[in-house]
């Protein structure tokens, strides 16, 4: 049988990599933000690590989220059948 | 009886009432497609109800319990280690999410070890895993129930065990006699009354603190080291960064996740899933995080950390709402044992059954689903008796052992064409072995204050590697089911 790749194959990898990448950057951050910044200073009465590494950074980033997921990964079809209606 | 438990009641009674009404529904479905239905709800979710089947199966009491009891206990330190999990659903859903949806409708497969099956087509592995999932899930289903019993003792007042044959019965009603479909209408309900409880906590606990300034200015005074990202060193930068593997880029590697990849409908309710999982996670895990460690300002001389969400609940809080936010908690701990309900039942009753019996008749299948999962609730009930204590190491590891097995399995089987079934099982084999080792005997495998399944994952990844380019490929056949366009016949 021939080879040839499903196309789908490569939006899978692609949104792999997004993950990946998403989350390492994700995880740098938090751990930079947590670990640079001081105990003393607070920001809402919290220390200020807690405030921007561990509220306002993750609530930045499920924003982020939402529009690098509905953006970057394109809608394919599950079904080889492609007159299938719920093929989306 | 109290407000409390007369709306935890209603609670349970909508529960219960849900169980009986996918029973029916199952009940209609013919036989040739019970086992999609039963273990895949008909592969037709919506986007909503797959983010809470993920998030909610992922989010244990590990999060509903023991995370405000760990940040009670340790500070803040541990809001963001546990900030870690916040993705979960992304990094599940985004590596192997599409390739699952289509390869599992290209070979019919329910049950993540049809995936397998599919994969490597060896009955070993098949057999190997379900053994082991079997072995990691039943003590973490335990757990969740010990936690479900305390919370309720805790809520009405009522001895230990019938605490947990309450908490507990009502899930066996709803999974046994719904499977998937009673699970996955049960998850709705759960992901509402759990995401109000966490809401009115966290608001009746910093009222009732007076403050965020307030209760910092307390818990400086009482310890400065609850202030500290590394609690001044106890939780070092290396510990957290071993969490956040496990509680994040490993992820995948948890079998009863799997079940919101092969249950979603198209491809919109994959991408709602995950940023929806996005918003549940990270609202659930911050907000009871931060209402254990600012419960310490206000009450800081509880025995038993974990039980500080329940406290706050029945003391800072109208009662007939503190019924509702226990009731969160409470759902928060059934998403988790549904979900593995489900993942072992498929593993014994579909897979190792056809497997030791391939001419087995689907009536048979039928019930042999049902009897296991009974059995498998039975006996997570029973090792609940023994009440552990240390639940959340408990948690931590089953988590690190399932995936220490399955992590490079999944994620090198499934976007990787030259991983074949010798690297698998090399890689199960010595997960298993530096996982155990790690524990017990060789506890310097714990590299820089590490959590084991670190080294464990990471090993096995590499035994997958190295093994499978020691043997041929898989056949042509493997590669065009999960990566071709041409689909062998």
């Amino acid at each position: 049988m021939k080879w040839t790749e499903d196309p789908r194959a490569k939006v899978s990898r692609r949104a792999f990599l997004l993950a990946w990448g998403f989350f390492s950057v994700y995880l740098l951050a938090v751990m930079a933000a947590s670990y640079l910044l001081g105990i003393k200073p607070r920001l809402w009465g919290l220390p200020q690590w807690v405030t921007i590494g561990n509220i306002l950074l993750p609530a930045g980033f499920v924003i982020l989220l939402i529009i690098i997921v509905e953006k970057l990964i394109p809608d394919v079809s599950l079904t080889d059948d492609k007159d299938k209606p719920d093929a989306f | 009886m109290n407000a409390a438990t007369l709306s935890f009641l209603g609670y349970t009674g909508v529960l219960a009432a849900i169980g009986i009404w996918s029973f029916r529904i199952v009940e209609k479905v013919p036989i040739q497609k019970y086992e999609q239905e039963f273990y895949a709800a008909g592969r037709g979710l919506g986007g909503v109800v797959v983010a809470l089947i993920i998030a909610g199966g992922l989010a244990s009491a590990g999060t509903f319990i023991a995370g405000p009891g760990m940040t009670y206990a340790y500070g803040y330190s541990w809001v963001m280690i546990n900030n870690f999990q916040v993705f979960m659903n992304l990094l599940l859903l985004a590596p192997i999410g599409i390739i699952v949806g289509v390869v599992a409708r290209r070979v019919n497969a329910v049950t993540y070890l049809d995936l397998f099956k599919a994969r490597y087509q060896s009955k070993t592995i098949i057999i190997l895993l379900a053994v082991l999932v079997t072995f990691f899930l039943i003590p973490y289903m335990a757990t969740q129930f010990v936690g479900a019993a305390r919370v309720i003792s805790q809520m009405t007042g009522m001895g230990y065990l019938i605490s947990l044959a309450f908490g507990s019965l009502v899930v066996l009603v709803y999974c046994v006699l719904g499977g998937m479909r009673g699970t996955s209408l049960a998850t709705i309900l759960q992901g509402i009354v759990i995401t109000a409880g966490c809401i009115m906590l966290f608001i009746g606990t910093v009222h009732s603190a007076g403050g965020f300034q307030r209760s910092t200015e307390i818990l400086a005074a009482q310890d400065a080291s609850f202030l500290s990202p590394t609690k001044n060193g106890e939780f070092p930068p290396a510990f957290a960064f071993s969490i956040a593997f496990m509680t994040g880029f490993f992820i995948v590697g948890m079998p009863h996740a799997m079940l919101g990849a092969l249950t979603y409908k198209n491809t919109r309710a994959l991408k709602r899933g995950i940023w929806m999982g996005g918003i549940f996670v990270f609202l659930w895990t911050l907000l009871l995080c931060l209402s254990g460690v600012v419960g310490r300002s206000i009450i800081p001389d509880l025995a038993v950390p974990d039980e500080i969400a329940p406290w706050l609940a029945m003391n800072v809080m109208p009662k007939a709402l503190g019924g509702i936010v226990l009731a969160g908690i409470v759902a928060g701990i059934q998403t988790t044992v549904a979900a593995m309900a489900i993942i072992i039942t498929s593993s014994i009753a579909k897979n190792v059954l056809q497997e030791l019996k391939p001419d087995v008749s689907a009536t048979t299948t039928k019930a042999a689903s049902r009897w296991t999962m009974a059995a498998c609730l039975v006996l997570a009930m029973g090792l609940a008796v023994f009440q552990p204590k240390l639940v959340q190491w408990i948690i931590f590891f089953s988590i690190g052992g399932l995936e220490a097995a399955t992590f490079g399995p999944i994620i090198l089987g499934f976007n990787w064409k030259s991983g074949n079934r010798q690297g698998a099982l090399a890689a199960i084999g010595c997960g298993m072995v530096i996982y155990a080792l790690a524990n017990t005997v060789v506890p310097g495998l714990r590299l820089w204050g590490m959590h084991p399944s670190f080294v464990a994952v990471t090993t096995a990844v590499i035994v997958f590697v190295a093994v499978s380019l020691l043997f041929p490929r898989p056949n042509e056949s493997v590669i065009q089911t999960f990566w071709g366009k041409n689909v062998p016949g």
